[in-house]
């Protein structure tokens, strides 16, 4: 095999393989990316038998043919080459031999034979955009449990159906909620479980583009595909249940608190300084016209703010992880956010608050948190 | 970072006898006894190295002691002293690792691992130590290294007085091996006499030794005497980490199997059953636990520790056992044989705080349920587990099947 590909190009696609590569793996193979050369294209694979990534670039292919190299160590060598471009040539003993200038290195590779077969993508299910895949998995990522012994919960329910594609996840404490209407009907309904370490790698190949490209989704009984341009990222699922979020989304929190977000955000990061490092509790009041954020600590001192609140509910005390409630602040854009509430054992619910009849109605997104003992 | 431990074990030479010598020059070189008058009741709590060439030694009464050597300079002793000097003695080894184990008031562990670069090798750096003492306190130290805490300990003995002795990793056996099998630490008179009634005078002999013997002989102890011979840490406070122990604060149970047990219901009940135990005293002191540790030590005497961090605190004997039962599934190959198991809890919490979100009602119960339980035992005794678990009826039986430990099994 013999090739020849710009630095630039062959660094971003490079980069991209990174987070799926195995760092630590009893499986040597996984350690390396597979590098395929194919009329005018460079293809480039890699996987930890859970995720796989295969992705490409143009390249002047001189002899088609694979073979298999460590990723990281050829990424961090070609970072270090000049903007030019860089001539492979695979040797009879699966080395690499990479020229670039004056610079000549053989690079120990791998027998392309042993590297795992990715299984084809079948056919299409949905067009998502990239923008809307993006922000679904904002919107629910710091949600997800990170109890490896839960792992129905080490992920994220996809669920796409016609008219639109929902998002949930849930470590057991809080939930995140996430609905919305797809622009091209989906050809078919499906749900299935997204791995938290793909759900990172789908955001970061969309975030490669524009929002408004789609990015083609399908599924075979055990993988995920999701298609990005000429990138292509392959998931196994998680099985098992996911538990039966619609019976946790909360129906009777009749008392609503609207507030700027900016102001109950920054009350509560300040709060939270003084919070129990290990529960990060915290107290928020709820009063009419009011809603007052309190903590103490032993060992740190204590801190209190109020910010004002269209508030006409009865007056409640109750305990929440700052974290939580702060995480559900950072993820979204809208100014302001409305807590709703049904009494001090029950779980809160956090929405951004959207003016009714402005056309955003097409989303929803709902953050259930349950309290903390006080 | 380098992985084999670099474990030091510095023991005062005759700190007691020293620390009078200081204040008083004249003692030096002549056999010294503290403890009191020579025909006081009472111990020797010191002796110096004089007085100790006549067969004297600390714990022996002071009457003995006096008729070994009459004489020897009897001292009231200055514990003060002694404590200053300790104290000082501690303030220099806190320049050197933050990693410090008082195991007396004379003598120190300290895991120097990873100190290479900062410090030097580690005989370098036990010189150091040594004369940053000396200039300080003007008194003496012996210092043992080695990749164990026990091995450094025997080294200290080994290298006294005032001398250094570093035991290579990979030679711990072989130092070990032709040493009186007193030299061990926890080795005392009578496990020595019971070793000697049946042939074993060297740790060699001891680590040559089948454990299975051992283990018949000796139970439990037996089995950690067998891992000490061949320089482990093995058994009790060898087993914790250097400087872990000084504010965490745990609960554990632990159970060796009569017989090593490949049975996997057996491994389970057991397992379980611990949890009861020391989900129990967690209630019992008030307090939830966010880690769980398994302790699995095998035929070969290996012994592991594997900790999860729950992502709640958790009072619930269910969970965990639940998640000490994950740990040992993770960490078992089937048909291993099993020697001994352990369920340690650790990072209380007062509060469980966080409620959950997906069975919040559940959970209710079973706080409910587990006090319940805990009334009952108090009101008919610990042995009253099993009917209390079988009064819960089937709710209770189901996610507790393996509770009663069956016919045959050794009660933990």
């Amino acid at each position: 095999m013999e090739f020849t590909v710009s630095k630039s190009d062959l660094v971003r696609e490079l980069g991209l393989s990174q987070g799926v590569v195995e760092k630590k793996t009893t499986i040597p193979i996984l350690s390396n990316v597979l590098i395929q050369a194919e009329g005018d294209r460079v293809f480039l694979t890699a996987t930890d038998l859970e995720l796989g990534i295969r992705c490409s670039c143009p390249a002047r292919v001189k002899k088609e043919g694979a073979g298999t190299i460590p990723a990281r160590r050829l990424l961090d060598y070609v970072r270090l080459l000049p903007d030019a471009d860089i001539t492979f040539k695979f040797l009879e003993n699966h080395w690499a031999s990479i020229t670039c200038g004056k610079s000549k290195t053989k690079i120990a590779g791998m027998s392309r034979e042993s590297f795992p077969e990715l299984p084809e993508m079948p056919e299409q299910i949905a067009e998502i955009p990239y923008g809307l895949l993006a922000s679904l998995i904002a919107r629910t990522y710091f949600a997800i449990s990170l109890e490896e012994s839960r792992f129905t919960l080490n992920g994220a329910l996809l669920l796409v159906k016609p008219e639109g594609v929902t998002m949930v996840s849930t470590d057991g404490h809080r939930l995140a909620f996430v609905d919305q209407q797809l622009a091209d009907p989906a050809n078919k309904s499906f749900r299935a479980l997204v791995p938290r370490k793909a759900m990172n790698e789908i955001a970061k190949l969309a975030a490669e583009g524009t929002p408004d490209q789609k990015a083609h989704l399908s599924s075979d009984d055990n993988h995920l595909f999701f298609q990005f341009g000429d990138r292509l990222l392959i998931t196994r699922k998680l099985t098992g249940n996911f538990p039966d979020y619609e019976r946790v989304l909360p129906k009777e929190n009749e008392h609503i608190a609207r507030m700027s977000k900016a102001e109950i955000r920054s009350a509560i990061e300040r709060v939270a300084q003084f919070a129990d490092e290990r529960s990060r509790a915290i107290r928020v009041r709820f009063e009419p016209g009011e809603v007052r954020v309190f903590s103490s600590s032993v060992e740190t001192g204590e801190s209190e703010e109020s910010v004002s609140t269209e508030y006409q509910g009865p007056a409640m005390e109750i305990g929440f992880n700052a974290q939580y409630l702060l995480d559900f602040m950072r993820a979204i854009s809208q100014d302001e956010v409305a807590f709703s509430l049904k009494d001090e054992k029950s779980a809160g619910e956090l929405q951004p608050w959207l003016p009714a009849g402005d056309g955003t109605q097409s989303q929803s997104y709902r953050y259930v948190v349950m309290p903390m003992r006080i | 970072m380098s992985s084999v431990p670099t474990i030091f074990h510095l023991d005062m030479d005759a700190f007691f006898v020293s620390v009078e010598e200081l204040f008083d020059p004249a003692l030096k070189g002549k056999p010294v006894v503290v403890g009191g008058k020579a025909h006081e009741r009472g111990v020797v709590s010191a002796a110096s190295y004089a007085a100790r060439e006549f067969g004297v030694h600390s714990a022996m009464p002071l009457r003995t002691a006096y008729k070994l050597c009459p004489q020897a300079i009897f001292v009231e002793g200055h514990p003060d002293r002694y404590r200053d000097y300790s104290h000082q003695v501690r303030a220099i080894l806190e320049n050197f690792t933050p990693l410090i184990e008082m195991a007396s008031i004379d003598e120190a562990y300290l895991d120097m691992t990873g100190t290479g670069r900062l410090l030097g090798p580690p005989l370098q750096c036990a010189h150091a130590l040594h004369q940053a003492i000396k200039d300080a306190t003007a008194l003496n130290c012996s210092i043992g290294i080695a990749t164990s805490r026990l091995v450094a300990k025997v080294c200290s003995d080994q290298a006294k007085p005032n001398g250094i002795l570093w035991i290579y990793p990979g030679l711990e056996a072989r130092f070990l091996a032709p040493l009186p099998i007193r030299k061990i630490p926890g080795v005392g008179k009578v496990t020595e006499k019971n070793l000697h009634a049946i042939g074993i005078h060297k740790v060699g002999d001891l680590a040559s030794l089948d454990e299975g013997v051992l283990g018949q002989r000796f139970g439990k102890w037996g089995l950690a005497l067998a891992g000490k011979a061949r320089g482990e840490d093995a058994g009790g406070w060898f087993d914790q980490d250097i400087g872990a122990h000084a504010d965490a604060k745990s609960i554990s149970h632990e159970h060796t199997f009569s017989i090593d047990t490949s049975d996997a219901e057996l491994i389970d009940s057991t397992l379980t059953r611990l949890s009861e135990m020391v989900a129990r005293r967690l209630r019992e002191q008030g307090v939830h636990a966010r880690t769980v540790q398994l302790k699995l030590r095998n035929r070969a005497f290996e012994t592991i520790t594997r900790a999860r961090t729950l992502a709640r605190p958790t009072q619930l004997d269910i969970e965990i056992s639940r998640t000490i039962r994950e740990l040992f599934r993770e960490n078992w190959k089937p048909g291993a044989e099993i020697r001994l198991l352990g369920v340690q809890l650790s990072h209380f919490t007062s509060e469980a705080g966080q409620l959950n979100l997906l069975d919040s009602a559940q959970d209710e119960r079973w706080r409910e349920a587990m006090r319940a339980a805990d009334h009952m035992r108090d009101r008919f005794g610990n042995s009253a587990v099993g009917l209390a678990a079988g009064m819960r009826g089937n709710f209770r039986e189901r996610t507790h099947e393996t509770l009663i430990p069956k016919p045959g099994a050794k009660k933990p």
